[in-house]
């Protein structure tokens, strides 16, 4: 059997970290294939539960990347989105979740070469975790 | 209005704070102060006790204002009244402080509309368990009759009444105050204007101060902020880890009773009752396949999780999920010491009427640094929730 490869989802914002991924595609920048792109109007349309469900339907890892403070493009979505996730952060690590398979980042349109290393960054973080166990529980 | 000028006024209690409360009420509507009032009344059976929106004022007769337990939380029965808005009576709900602060976080949510209520409160003793109730009214009510004395909650209790730092006025518009007092006086502390304007217009001599009534309050307010200290040391070892939160929910059935019976909770359909929440069959079946096995169904903890990370921020402790599940899960005593931690992050109280949004209603540009930091440990050990 080939090689375990960690399955992460990425939550972006059209704004922003959607258009730095194109900008990194279209820059040919070389990136890990790990990740599977939901687009959201804004960070701050990320319910919680869309980070848990995503990992109980096996993802190994989520990714939540909207504008950078100031620059969202409905002003203060991402500003709440940090709020919301200041919530559920310890509420995932109270269920076991590590701490390093769900992140989130600031990504502009312009920062191609900073999805690349996000995206660089959290596929390795997971691949030393491990396949997720959590929520779909191991008996 | 600061404490030090704060006055009150006396009420005859001949009858215990109960009758003086309701001997206030019969005179807020004699008075046409008050179109009617929403109290607690026994049910036919005597095993329980539901609310009642009386204009009758001979029906004052048989309200109970201080119930001895809660079968349904008190914010719930204003929101199903002023849903829509405020309407135009001029109304009294007498409730306990837990159930005025879920009426406040439903008006944050536009669920309740305050305007014409007139909330008092009362210091309240704490409730006795619903199912020791149901199971025997005639003993629970001399285990309550004590709890009124004292002012505090004994064994009958719920158990996050030991723990609750807010059993006294808290943001009401009136409250009615025992402790600390003679037996045989209750005062009236009006606690916005819209309190003022009624006390005045009852022509009560608001004179009294509160100094002996402020003294009983904080020295139970300290014991109680020892025990909530020490009982979320405790759940906090229980619910250490995983498998901690697990083992507490055990037994969890999957009913939802704790979500219906939550006055917070008051979306009409949500999402772990949804068919989106249901996972995919085939998705069950690869997992097994992959891990050897798995536990089914898999969403008991994705339910209660769900919850705390949608309503935490606006639990009131108020105990009735714990009193609504069939299995004793003591669900309120995990959600209190969530909502503790939480509302501490966004320096939140669950109930605050002070002009305050929800805290996903609002922001600062420069906070919660830790959240969009990616992680540098990468191998560091699951931290226990700190
Ligand atoms: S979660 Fe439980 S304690 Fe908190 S408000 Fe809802 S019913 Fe009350
Ligand atoms: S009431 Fe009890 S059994 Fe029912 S869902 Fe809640 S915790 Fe589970």
């Amino acid at each position: 059997m080939s090689e375990w490869q960690p399955k992460i989802l990425a939550i972006l914002c059209n704004w922003c970290s959607y258009a730095g991924a194109d900008l990194a595609g279209v820059s040919r920048m070389q990136y890990p294939p790990n990740i599977r792109v939901v687009r959201v109007p804004c960070s701050g349309r990320v319910d919680p539960l869309f980070i848990m469900k995503s990992l109980q339907s096996g993802f190994d890892g989520v990714l939540v990347s909207g504008c950078h403070p100031g620059d969202c493009h409905y002003i203060s979505g991402n500003y709440v989105a940090r709020r919301k996730f200041a919530v559920l952060k310890p509420l995932l690590e109270f269920i076991g979740i590590e701490p390093n398979r769900v992140q989130f980042s600031w990504i502009s349109a312009g920062e191609g070469e900073r999805f690349a290393t996000v995206v660089t960054k959290i596929t390795e973080d997971v691949r030393k975790l491990g396949p997720s166990t959590r929520l779909v529980k191991k008996l | 209005m600061t404490d030090s000028e704060l006055k009150g006024a006396v009420l005859p209690a001949l009858k215990k704070p109960g009758g003086a409360v309701r001997d206030f009420l019969r005179l807020a509507m004699e008075k046409e102060l008050a179109d009617a009032v929403i109290l607690p009344m026994k049910v036919p059976s005597g095993d329980s006790f539901a609310w009642i929106l009386m204009n009758d004022i001979s029906l004052l007769d048989d309200a109970v204002p201080i119930a001895a337990t809660m079968p349904v939380q008190g914010a719930k029965a204003l929101r199903s009244l002023t849903r829509k808005g405020p309407g135009n009576l001029k109304i009294i709900a007498v409730m306990r402080p837990c159930e005025i602060r879920a009426a406040m976080e439903l008006s944050k949510l536009g669920q309740v509309h305050p305007e014409n209520l007139i909330l008092a409160t009362y210091d309240c003793p704490g409730a006795v368990q619903l199912q020791k109730y149901v199971d025997d009214p005639a003993g629970s009510e001399e285990y309550f009759a004590g709890m009124l004395q004292k002012g505090k909650p004994d064994d009958s209790a719920k158990p996050v009444c030991h723990t609750c730092e807010n059993f006294s006025m808290f943001d009401s518009d009136i409250h009615f105050g025992y402790l600390g007092l003679s037996e045989k006086e209750v005062l009236v502390i009006p606690g916005s204007e819209k309190g003022s304007a009624l006390l005045e217009g009852l022509g009560l001599d608001l004179t009294k101060d509160l100094q002996a009534w402020e003294k009983g309050i904080d020295q139970l307010k300290a014991d109680k902020l020892n025990s909530r200290k020490s009982t979320f040391e405790e759940t906090k070892a229980q619910l250490n880890g995983f498998n901690g939160l697990l083992s507490v929910f055990a037994n969890c059935i999957g009913c939802h009773n704790c979500q219906s019976a939550c006055p917070i909770c008051y979306c009409r359909l949500c999402y772990f009752d949804s068919e989106t929440a249901e996972q995919d069959p085939d998705a069950l079946i690869t997992a097994a396949e992959k891990r050897g096995g798995i536990s089914l169904p898999v969403d008991r903890i994705m339910f209660h999780t769900g919850r705390m990370a949608h309503m935490s921020l606006s639990c009131v402790s108020c105990g009735q999920c714990s009193d609504a599940c069939p299995v004793s899960i003591p669900v309120a005593d995990v959600f209190s010491y969530v909502a503790d931690q939480t509302q501490r992050t966004f320096e939140y109280t669950a109930g605050r009427n002070d002009g305050d949004p929800l805290p996903l209603r609002q922001f600062r540009k420069a906070e919660l640094p830790g959240v969009h930091e990616l992680v540098k440990d990468a191998d560091a050990e699951v931290p226990s929730h700190e």
